[in-house]
């Protein structure tokens, strides 16, 4: 569906924002497009979108050619720039009727299209009210829908969720989450927890290169740092630290001691201890409060990735 | 064409919903409409002809007209569209640079000729104003309208580019005034200019000369093949500066 080699961008005084950027995406999938501000997501986004031409490399999107066939692209594809431009003068059916005059669909279509774009978005209910007077949340599902409204099988979404509330965020969440399984999606976003709840796949950018392509559990797999375990029993700090120091495969000890109760994590340097930590805890005899695994987000993986911590 | 209709439409659309359109609507026609009251009364009844009058209007007045209104009218064409991204979601459409170009030409150019069509009312007036009945000869006033819109649309078509170079309004309307009103006053060169080559060299290209034969009802076609061909080369010239962001950006 997406297929990128060697792309670069440079801008003008020879700038690069993109340098050799190789991935590809299959139809059907959910890639997540993370990096800090400036790695060259957005800048990669409008290429593929057709806004931007690139300064070298290929880029294919739906098997046609983003230099050559510029039109047929932005025909076959819909996206969301970052910051949702809108005519905030037009109401929302009318926006999206002339959205889909642009794209091209014939009346029958577009009264179809419109009707389905709005009721996916949950526009029906504010399609005549005035683009200017709708919260931010709303326009980016205007955004969304106007991407939606010819129907492609592909959506570039730069940023879907910036600048909205937490209940804003978790309707558009939803949203995606529900045309995932009917569109092949590449999101950028800055919200990881997003990333990790939508994408099957994500591809993490830095300085215009992709510092790494692979699925969530390949990523915390190959940047997790060790197997963390979280205790919080009834003892003396010393004793606890004592006690764990001798276990095997232990790597670090992060404990502190709050009133009678010792808390913190174990670290080990990889495997399931678990059940080993708890036979510990009974032999000693301390009161347990509690022992639960801690998974590596994606935000520890990022912050590792971009700030050019190596590798575990 | 009917992604193109849909951009002129949407174009034309915007000015007249806005109070844009209105307000500088109404200073052009306090304008035109103050020189005609002045030259009706005044010049008409001192024994000027109706042919005095087309080219004290078309060739005088409106001048005033059109230097007042075409930059306001093209300042936001590009500039508005930059300033706010909606260029992006625009050019991310499947329409061409030169579509968007064009059809923001021809909205722009739509409003501008709205705005003259209340001027179609001064001639029945025109008859309660003279002591005797005017002889009109519709294809001098015919001339006097075409000469109006040729050399509107060309500094539309100025003000157009001036529009695309930037995204801030103050900038757009300030360079394209500068652009226009400087085009303008070297419409004077062949009356003033000391040098004999600068005035014979000049004088094919003088837009003043232009609208003072096109308002005495002479349609030269080297000028309407000078104004048409010069608007297309500004056009083509602002698509190529809207494409050149492909790789600029």
């Amino acid at each position: 569906m997406i297929d990128v080699q060697h792309l670069t961008k440079n801008y003008a005084g020879g700038i690069p924002a993109v340098q050799d950027v190789s991935f590809s995406v299959a139809p059907g999938e959910i890639v997540g497009f993370l990096g800090p501000n400036g790695a060259g997501k957005s800048t990669t986004m409008r290429i593929l979108a057709g806004y931007l031409s690139p300064s070298g490399g290929q880029v294919m999107v739906n098997g046609l050619d983003v230099t050559r066939k510029n039109i047929e692209v932005r025909q076959s594809l819909g996206y969301l720039p970052e910051t949702c431009p809108l005519y905030t003068e037009m109401r929302v059916r009318e926006y999206l009727n002339y959205r889909a005059d642009l794209k091209g669909l014939s009346r029958r279509h577009r009264s179809a299209g419109v009707e389905r774009a709005m009721e996916q978005c949950g526009l029906l209910d504010v399609q005549k009210r005035l683009i200017s007077q709708l919260s931010k949340g709303f326009r980016q599902r205007v955004g969304i829908a106007d991407a939606l409204v010819h129907n492609p099988p592909l959506l570039i979404l730069d940023e879907p969720t910036i600048g909205l509330d937490p209940n804003q965020i978790m309707q558009v969440r939803k949203l995606i989450s529900e045309l995932s399984s009917s569109h092949t999606l590449l999101i950028s976003s800055h919200i990881l927890s997003e990333i990790e709840a939508t994408c099957s796949r994500v591809i993490v950018m830095g300085k215009g290169k992709i510092l790494e392509s692979a699925t969530l559990a390949e990523l915390g797999e190959r940047w997790s740092a060790g197997v963390e375990i979280y205790i919080e029993v009834k003892a003396a700090l010393a004793d606890v630290e004592r006690v764990f120091r001798e276990f095997p495969e232990v790597k670090s000890l992060d404990l502190q001691q709050t009133e009678a109760w010792t808390c913190g994590s174990l670290l080990f340097h990889s495997g399931e201890h678990r059940e080993q930590v708890f036979e510990c805890v009974r032999k000693e005899e301390w009161p347990l409060r509690e022992l639960h695994a801690k998974r590596q987000s994606l935000e520890d993986t990022f912050i590792k990735l971009t700030t050019g911590e190596g590798k575990a | 064409m009917k992604r193109f209709l849909t951009l002129w439409k949407r174009e034309v659309a915007s000015y007249f919903i806005s109070p844009v359109a209105y307000i500088l609507a109404t200073m052009f026609l306090l304008v035109m409409g103050m020189g005609f009251w002045f030259l009706a009364n005044v010049r008409l009844m001192n024994g000027a002809t109706f042919y005095d009058l087309l080219r004290a209007l078309y060739g005088g007045v409106a001048w005033f007209a059109v230097l007042m209104v075409i930059p306001v009218l093209s300042m936001r064409s590009f500039a508005e569209e930059k300033r706010s991204g909606t260029l992006e979601m625009l050019l991310t459409a499947p329409v061409k640079d030169s579509e968007v170009v064009f059809s923001k030409f021809l909205g722009i150019f739509t409003v501008y000729v709205v705005m003259w069509l209340p001027t179609l009312a001064y001639y029945p007036l025109l008859q309660n104003v003279a002591h005797e009945p005017l002889a009109y000869d519709y294809g001098a006033m015919a001339a006097a309208y075409l000469g109006v819109f040729l050399v509107g649309g060309f500094y539309l078509s100025i003000g157009l580019l001036c529009s695309s170079l930037t995204q801030n309004l103050i900038i757009s309307s300030i360079s394209s005034f500068a652009v226009i009103a400087l085009t303008f006053l070297a419409g004077f060169l062949p009356a003033v200019s000391p040098i004999p080559l600068l005035r014979e060299w000049s004088e094919p290209f003088s837009s003043v000369l232009h609208m003072l034969e096109f308002s005495g009802g002479v349609i030269d076609t080297r000028s309407v093949i000078l104004y048409v061909s010069s608007t297309m080369f500004i056009l083509m010239v602002t698509t190529r500066i809207l494409e050149s962001r492909r790789w600029r950006a």
